[in-house]
């Protein structure tokens, strides 16, 4: 009998997809806004000037709709674990369970408790006090990302965790390893240093907004300079943390680089292009249209001039004898299932290692079991097995692009701007505000092709090299999967109908108290830089 | 007797520093990274505008 359903397994992955993008389109606000809050609030504490209370409290009310929505859309993914990803949960939960658990009890009530008292403690709690929540609200957010991102680096380089024949599941040994692994560090960093970018050009563009209009002139100005700086150096780390991401894969996932690189055979270095732009051809598994610099790829990658990046070609070669060792593999698990005997699990454990490929080849054994396949038909199954260990190079490549192109366009946008917020030239270039206005989105779609450059790259495995992903999902029918699509599409859309409603009304409508324009709004010429005294 | 325990907090708040930097700059130097590079961001924002403030009060113009 098969067990797998490949139609509720697409139906999941597109389910978790969608949740999760649509969880991150609040995310990246939330982690970036506390800390600019944090920056206007540190200004007000240290100067006095109310301006910068009205910045940190209008600021914070636009953060306080994002972060009320996107809460409740985060929490659904955390159960879909156990209903769409049984098995996955069953193999993994005892390694992603234990990060997942700390989110909650630690970063997440830390930040849910004093966001509560960052909102209503402006009038109950002294400056520096206040101050304080303001940080640990910042704190509390990020280190919530932390711990998902320590989660998901288990998935895509799991360390910290044996598999155990007796219970058939990944058993959790180090907390170190999980926490200090390699993946985790950077991908978080990378990620929450783009959710500083993503606040940066929201605060940015609405202020360039208010500038446009002529409207609250001294504290849009305040909001740009401090975004635009907040931004530029935001930027420079974000790419940074992407160069250590991609050498972690050409080390680790080097399937997930070449798909990225969409390159099919192995580079010839130091002359190979990078590929600027091309037509990726998975079933055919070649490129259309090519456009390479070269000379660029070998020393961003490898970081040197000689080292080879393996292609996909070779990459499906070498994995021929893994898929033929991980058969043996679950064929040795099965059998000291039944026995227990030390032969059984001595030959199981002489090639452990590749077991997950021998879970790859299921799909092609008879009856879905790798155990029954008989002997000359086993080379037929290693060939049919062997492209399977590649993700979808179209979407890997071209995710990718699209997050760099993004990424090179807000470094020039903050590096321009941050020079003529400086030189005080802003309201001269109104171009450069209306484009600022109008990248307010484009960081979020940036950190949108991110996750789906890392999460299709990360195909075809649920936990890298262990545990492919159609043998991760609960055996649910089609019509339940398709009726909890639609709902969650309904229900996420209304999220998303909501938050830009009132972004778009309070953003317009501008700070409630602005203490250097109390009778706003006001014409460019008429509102001209009014000095009066600020208050303290 | 509050200096002196202000004194105390701080050289606590500064021996755990310390201790954070020696053990996570070594075994996760990335997130050591985030915590000097968030501060530094929020550090040069801050500045940015505290000096908007200073070239305001020196210039009559009013251009922003």
């Amino acid at each position: 009998m098969e067990f797998i359903n490949p139609d509720v397994v697409d139906l999941s992955r597109f389910q978790f997809a969608l949740t999760a993008l649509y969880h991150f389109m609040f995310v990246p606000l939330t982690l970036g806004l506390t800390f600019m809050l944090a920056a206007m609030e540190t200004v007000y504490v240290v100067t006095g000037r109310q301006i910068y209370k009205d910045m940190a409290q209008f600021w914070g009310k636009l953060f306080g709709i994002n972060f009320a929505i996107g809460v409740a859309t985060g929490i659904t993914m955390e159960f879909e674990f156990g209903t769409n990803w049984s098995m996955y949960s069953h193999f993994f939960g005892d390694m992603f369970g234990t990060p997942l658990a700390i989110e909650g009890l630690m970063a997440f009530f830390m930040e849910s408790t004093f966001v509560g008292l960052m909102f209503f403690g402006w009038d109950r709690l002294s400056k520096q006090a206040h101050l304080a929540i303001t940080y640990l609200v910042a704190l509390g957010s990020n280190l919530s990302a932390l711990w998902i991102l320590i989660a998901n680096a288990g998935m895509n380089m799991p360390e910290g965790a044996h598999f155990d024949p007796e219970t058939m599941r990944m058993q959790f040994e180090s907390f170190v390893n999980l926490v200090f692994n390699p993946d985790a560090q950077a991908k978080f960093v990378h990620t929450s240093v783009a959710g500083y970018v993503s606040a940066a050009m929201f605060v940015m563009g609405i202020s360039a907004f208010y500038l446009l209009r002529g409207q609250h002139r001294q504290f849009a100005a305040r909001s740009f300079r401090m975004a635009a700086l907040f931004g530029i150096i935001s930027t420079v780390a974000v790419i940074t943390l992407g160069d250590v991401l991609g050498r972690l894969d050409y080390e680790k996932q080097p399937t997930k680089i070449a798909a990225i690189e969409g390159l099919w055979h192995t580079s010839n270095p130091p002359f190979e292009p990078w590929i600027v732009a091309a037509l990726p051809d998975d079933a055919r598994q070649e490129n259309h249209y090519e456009i390479g610099v070269p000379l660029v790829l070998t020393p961003l990658i490898t970081h040197t001039f000689d080292q080879p990046i393996t292609g996909m070609h070779e990459l499906e070669e070498a994995a021929g004898p893994r898929i033929r060792s991980g058969i043996d593999a679950v064929a040795a698990l099965r059998r000291y299932g039944v026995t227990h005997s030390s032969t059984d699990l001595a030959q199981f454990t002489a090639h452990e290692q590749d077991m997950g490929y021998g879970l790859l080849a299921t799909r092609h054994a008879p009856g879905q079991d790798v155990t029954a396949i008989p002997a000359d038909q086993i080379d037929d199954v290693v060939r049919a097995t062997q492209p399977d260990i590649l993700p979808n190079v179209f979407v890997t490549f071209w995710s990718f692009r699209l997050m760099v192109f993004l990424s090179l366009w807000f470094f020039a946008l903050f590096a321009i701007s941050a020079y003529l917020s400086l030189k005080r030239r802003l309201e001269r270039s109104r171009l450069l505000l209306k484009l600022c206005m109008w990248s307010i989105p484009l960081p979020i779609l940036a950190t949108e092709f991110g996750w789906i450059t890392a999460e299709a790259g990360r195909q075809p495995w649920t936990v890298f090299g262990w545990l492919p992903t159609f043998l991760s999902a609960s055996s649910h029918g089609v019509s339940y999967m398709v009726f909890s699509l639609i709902g969650f599409v309904l229900l996420y859309s209304v999220f998303i109908a909501a938050e830009l409603y009132l972004m778009f009304k309070f953003a317009r409508l501008g700070p409630e108290h602005d203490s250097m324009e109390p009778h706003a709004p006001a014409t460019p010429q008429a509102s001209a830089f009014d000095m009066r005294p600020m208050a303290s | 007797m509050t200096k002196l325990l202000r004194l105390a907090g701080l050289a606590i708040v500064l021996v755990v520093s310390l201790l954070f930097a020696v053990f996570v700059g070594d075994q996760g130097p990335w997130y050591f990274a985030w915590v000097i590079g968030t501060v530094m961001i929020i550090l040069i924002s801050g500045a940015g505008a505290i000096m908007l403030d200073a070239q305001s009060g020196l210039s009559a113009d009013g251009e922003i």
